[in-house]
């Protein structure tokens, strides 16, 4: 019986100061928002890892990100035992009217896009009409909200890697406009024929370095993955320029091992992020200890045990933390499209994932608890006699 | 009901030993009203907070209510308290963000009761008190004279047997201090509580069956017992 | 008017340490997050901006924004070296003036893990424009048209291979590693080698830049604005801090704004413990206020103690915060320079701006989480605050 909890106890000295409960809450409040954030921030960069495809394979140079690699290779890959279809790509690097306004723009096999990435699908325009129009472009659904462009529109580029003998800008009409189901693939990038960018290099209307950034590899079904891979890197050890085949989840997790100390950098922050946070909430606590020690005191007289008065001022520090730091959480979950899209194409993925989100919430109420815990153990032990003396 | 035997207490206080309590034997029968005087520093409200098992003596043994409970362990006096006693202190002690009913409610969470019996029980506790109309009023809002018949009101609403009293008029003014005096005596009489008064107010001690002197720690006189 | 003892205001907050020291903490914590972003974004911004060469030009492809981006083929880099007045020439009366050329390869890191470095093919005419810019700090420099490089001497703590006479293999060519080298730039964390032996070994079409210094006397922007209306070899000219700059904008802004960011957020957060803090000392001295006011204190120099008692804990939570933030002078990080992928090793630099900016935020934090509480007592009713308690 001893442990009956006196929860309008609880509820009322919550609002016995609500000013100051309500600041405490509103810094729990941003400071959940913050931490979530930065929190998806690096998960975010994960993203592509745990969408990859295993039946898929990127060739790519083993010298550099930067050296692309001859077109010749791309028949040389196809006759490889186990390898179903390739799918070039190489990074075009133009700018929309001004270098500000960046989006990831490949040039690609037209043919065997759709067939070895089924997470493409249409949802405007036709793929039909992009295959058949040699210098059309497939655009993604969020980067034709943001530039507001339809099926039928032309954008003109400005080439920096392949820019155009007379000065003039890239025109590619929008065929298409696709979204796309899984992390491998963003929704802010623009494909178009790399037929299209060979031809122009050999007629001398554009500039710039001639080949194919990587080929993405389709691997048949029940061939080994392993040895598809070894057979396509031996195929040019000896030159002119050695590959390097790996899965796509290794090569998406290559840029992120690319990012460098980032995720530590995010992670200290957010380390001084919750330990500020966790002062706020305990020098609140203090706070309602210090003016809960004569209730305490009369509690205890009442007949009720140090467990209850414990539980009185932890619940208080319990419910601050996940009323204010839930509603963070929940700013952060309600803002997520809001930040996807001022990120741009920085981070085209970004998500507040529902890890995050339960994350946020256990972190809350540790935070609760940790703050509490002193405060509400010195209440709990202090004597009836001392605590009723103690006061005022 | 109570029953002291050789208890002494002693506190720390500027690097000294101050004995508060000198082998002090005391007996308190059930249902007497009975009021304990002394100067300042007698060890009055010591002997109430060792009857009220709010602390332990340092040596003796203390019986109240048939439990020798100088030897029930702290987890386990605070139920004994909740059943046996009724406090009423002279800073009337009540929870300052509750209203005077849920004070009263208050103690009743210990009981095995429900939720709309806590109601009822409380409420007739106030109706006793005269204070039903007072029901939700905060501490704050009410008259000091009215906080102590509240805090009588939850000594009582326990239904314990003991009631102890640390100077409940000290704050008090005549007429208020009469009312509270009041209340406790009919409680003696008609409930049968039994009630043990600190206070320094000779008209106050008046009111009790029995009038205990302290004087440094000791029982100064005993005065004989009347047969009113 | 009268002031309110600054001694009532010390022994308020030593009377509540606990209070007092949380609230220092926590703006410490929020402090020293944002100067330490602001230290990362100073030594970042030492390592490229300022370490730029004002007299030595670069020359890109025109319309590249980096040297990734530009190319020059053999003609085109001659006809720009030898065509140019502009560029000052050595004792011998060779132009100083270098063709490079460059690529991010990738390289595995000591602690797993790829990264890109950056390799840079060199003339020895960029050895003289460095001039005591760099030293070798360990062996030699690399022998001219042998393959043979040199590493900067951030490099070996962080990437496999980059000890002296370690073979860094480039596509199918086994380089030796003679040299490592010191840099006060961002050439501390590259490769550097023979511009002829890397092209070929990396099968590069072309040069990627030509770095130059400008005679004195020369205006630059005369220099810039001719060669980039040239018939012949058109190229961009930039200073090679102005390229420095403009390779680093991004950065640079991205680490202000998630700065500034951080310290909104926290800030509020900080303001508002402050501003809790502040409201329980008043609560805790309205007798005291009473009492002030009764003797004849006017509202203003109630309201002006409150304030310096917060302004205080700012104070003190800046200097907790900038004490916090010192360890981190000096000490040597990486970050990815996103427009070449490439890692760069810098160390945070906690400069005295950083630090005033610190101070000054704690400060402002303090005065915005006491204003408020500071009104309020300066307002309260002498009469009801005596009555109180």
């Amino acid at each position: 019986m001893a442990g009956a909890l006196p929860l309008r106890l609880v509820f009322k000295n919550l609002f016995r100061h609500p000013v100051r409960s309500a600041l405490t809450a509103a810094s729990l409040t941003v400071a959940f928002f913050l931490l979530c954030t930065l929190q998806s921030l690096v998960v975010t960069l994960d993203a592509g890892v745990e969408d990859a495809k295993s039946d898929r394979l990127v060739v790519q140079s083993a010298v550099s990100l930067y050296v692309i690699l001859p077109e010749s290779y791309d028949a040389k890959i196809r006759s490889v035992e186990g390898v179903e279809g390739t799918c070039r790509w190489t990074w075009f690097g133009g700018y929309y009217q001004n270098p500000s306004n960046f989006f990831a723009q490949f040039a690609t096999s037209e043919q065997t896009l759709f067939s070895i990435y089924p997470e493409l699908s249409i949802v405007e325009g036709s793929a039909e009409r992009f295959m058949s129009d040699r210098s059309s472009c497939l655009v993604g659904e969020e980067l034709a909200a943001v530039y507001r462009w339809k099926v039928g529109d032309t954008v003109p580029l400005i080439g920096t890697i392949f820019p155009r003998t007379d000065g003039s800008t890239w025109n590619f009409r929008i065929a298409g406009i696709y979204r796309s189901s899984a992390a491998s693939v963003d929704n802010r990038t623009m494909f178009f024929h790399h037929e299209y960018l060979s031809k122009s290099l050999e007629d001398g209307a554009a500039n710039g370095p001639d080949g194919v950034g990587v080929y993405v590899v389709k691997v048949k079904d029940g061939a080994d993955v392993q040895s598809v891979m070894s057979r396509i890197d031996g195929l040019f050890a000896k030159g002119p320029q050695r590959v390097q085949t790996t899965t796509e989840a290794e090569f998406q997790a290559q840029f992120v091992s690319m990012v460098g100390n980032i995720p530590f950098f995010v992670s200290s922050i957010g380390m001084a992020v919750f330990f500020a946070i966790l002062l706020a909430v305990l020098n609140t606590m203090l706070m309602a200890a210090r003016e809960q020690t004569h209730d305490a005191g009369i509690l205890k007289a009442l007949g009720f045990g140090g467990r209850t008065v414990f539980l009185v001022l932890m619940l208080q520090s319990l419910a601050l933390s996940v009323v204010g730091g839930g509603l963070g959480v929940l700013a952060a979950v309600g803002s997520s499209a809001g930040i996807r899209h001022a990120l741009g194409s920085m981070f085209p993925l970004y998500e507040v994932t529902t890890e995050t989100t339960v994350a946020g919430l256990i972190g809350a109420v540790v935070l609760g608890l940790v703050a509490g815990l002193v405060p509400a153990l010195r209440l709990g032990r202090l004597s009836c006699v001392a605590a009723l003396r103690l006061e005022k | 009901m109570i029953s002291l035997r050789h208890v002494t207490k002693r506190y720390w206080r500027g690097g000294q030993h101050l004995t508060v309590l000198d082998e002090l034997d005391l007996e308190v029968r059930d249902g007497e009203f009975c009021a304990l005087m002394g100067p300042s520093g007698s060890g009055k409200s010591t002997l109430l907070n060792l009857v009220g098992g709010l602390d332990y003596p340092d040596s003796g043994e203390v019986c109240v209510a048939g439990e020798f409970i100088s030897d029930i362990p702290d987890s386990a006096l605070a139920s004994w308290r909740a059943e046996t006693v009724g406090f009423v202190f002279q800073a009337f002690n009540l929870i300052p963000v509750l209203s005077a009913l849920e004070n009263l409610e208050l103690p009743l969470l210990l009981a095995p009761l429900g939720r709309r019996q806590r109601r009822e029980h409380a409420l007739h506790a106030l109706e006793l008190v005269g204070l039903a109309d007072r029901a939700h009023h905060r501490p704050s809002q009410l008259s000091g004279g009215q906080e102590q018949r509240v805090a009588i009101a939850r000594a009582v609403v326990t239904d314990p047997a003991l009631i102890l009293a640390d100077e409940p008029t000290g704050d008090l003014d005549r007429d208020s201090a009469d009312q509270v005096l009041d209340i406790l005596a009919r409680l003696n009489r008609e409930i049968g509580k039994t009630v043990v008064m600190v206070t320094h107010d000779a008209l106050a001690a008046r009111r009790a069956g029995r009038v205990v002197h302290l004087d440094k720690g000791k029982l100064a006189d005993r005065p004989p017992e009347n047969g009113e | 008017m009268k002031l309110v003892p600054f001694s009532y205001n010390l022994r308020s907050l030593f009377v509540r340490k606990g209070a007092t020291t949380l609230t220092v903490l926590g703006i410490g914590a929020t402090v020293a997050m944002l100067s330490g972003v602001l230290a990362l974004e100073q030594g970042f911004r030492t390592i490229f901006t300022e370490s730029g060469r004002e007299r030595v030009a670069v020359m890109l492809r025109p319309g590249a924004g980096s040297e990734g981006e530009s190319a020059f083929s053999r003609e085109r880099a001659d006809v720009l070296v030898k065509s140019s007045p502009e560029i000052a020439v050595d004792d011998e009366g060779r132009p100083l003036a270098s063709r490079e050329s460059y690529l991010a390869v990738r390289r595995f890191k000591l602690d797993g893990g790829e990264t890109n470095v950056s390799i840079r093919g060199v003339q020895t005419a960029s050895f003289d424009l460095a001039g005591d810019r760099l030293r070798i700090i360990e062996g030699r420099r690399f022998t001219p048209g042998s393959d043979e490089v040199i590493v900067g001497a951030k490099l070996p703590g962080r990437v496999r291979d980059c000890r002296v006479d370690d073979v860094i293999v480039l596509n199918t060519t086994p380089f030796r590693v003679v040299g490592v080298f010191e840099y006060d730039g961002p050439f501390g964390s590259e490769i550097w080698g023979d511009v002829e032996r890397l092209m070929e070994a990396l099968e590069r079409p072309g040069f990627n830049r030509v770095i130059a210094k400008v005679k004195d006397g020369v205006s630059f922007e005369a220099f810039a604005e001719r060669v980039a209306d040239d018939q012949q070899a058109p190229a961009k000219v930039l200073s090679e801090r102005e390229y420095l700059t403009a390779q680093t904008t991004m950065l640079s802004i991205t680490l202000k704004l998630l700065g500034n960011f951080l310290a909104v957020i926290m800030g509020i957060a900080a303001v508002f413990t402050a501003t809790n803090t502040m409201l329980s000392v008043i609560e805790a001295r309205t007798q005291e206020i009473g009492i002030l006011k009764s003797i004849g204190f006017r509202p203003l120099s109630i309201f002006a103690s409150f304030l310096l008692e917060s302004l205080i804990l700012g104070l003190a939570g800046g200097a907790v915060g900038a004490v916090l933030t010192l360890p981190l002078n000096g000490i040597e990080t990486g970050t990815t320079n996103f427009a070449t992928f490439t890692e760069i090793a810098f160390a945070f630099r906690v400069t005295p701006e950083v630090l005033t900016t610190a101070i000054s935020f704690a400060l402002i934090l303090g005065l915005l989480g006491g204003a408020w509480p500071a009104w309020r007592a300066s307002r309260m009713n002498p009469v009801e605050a005596l009555r109180r308690h």
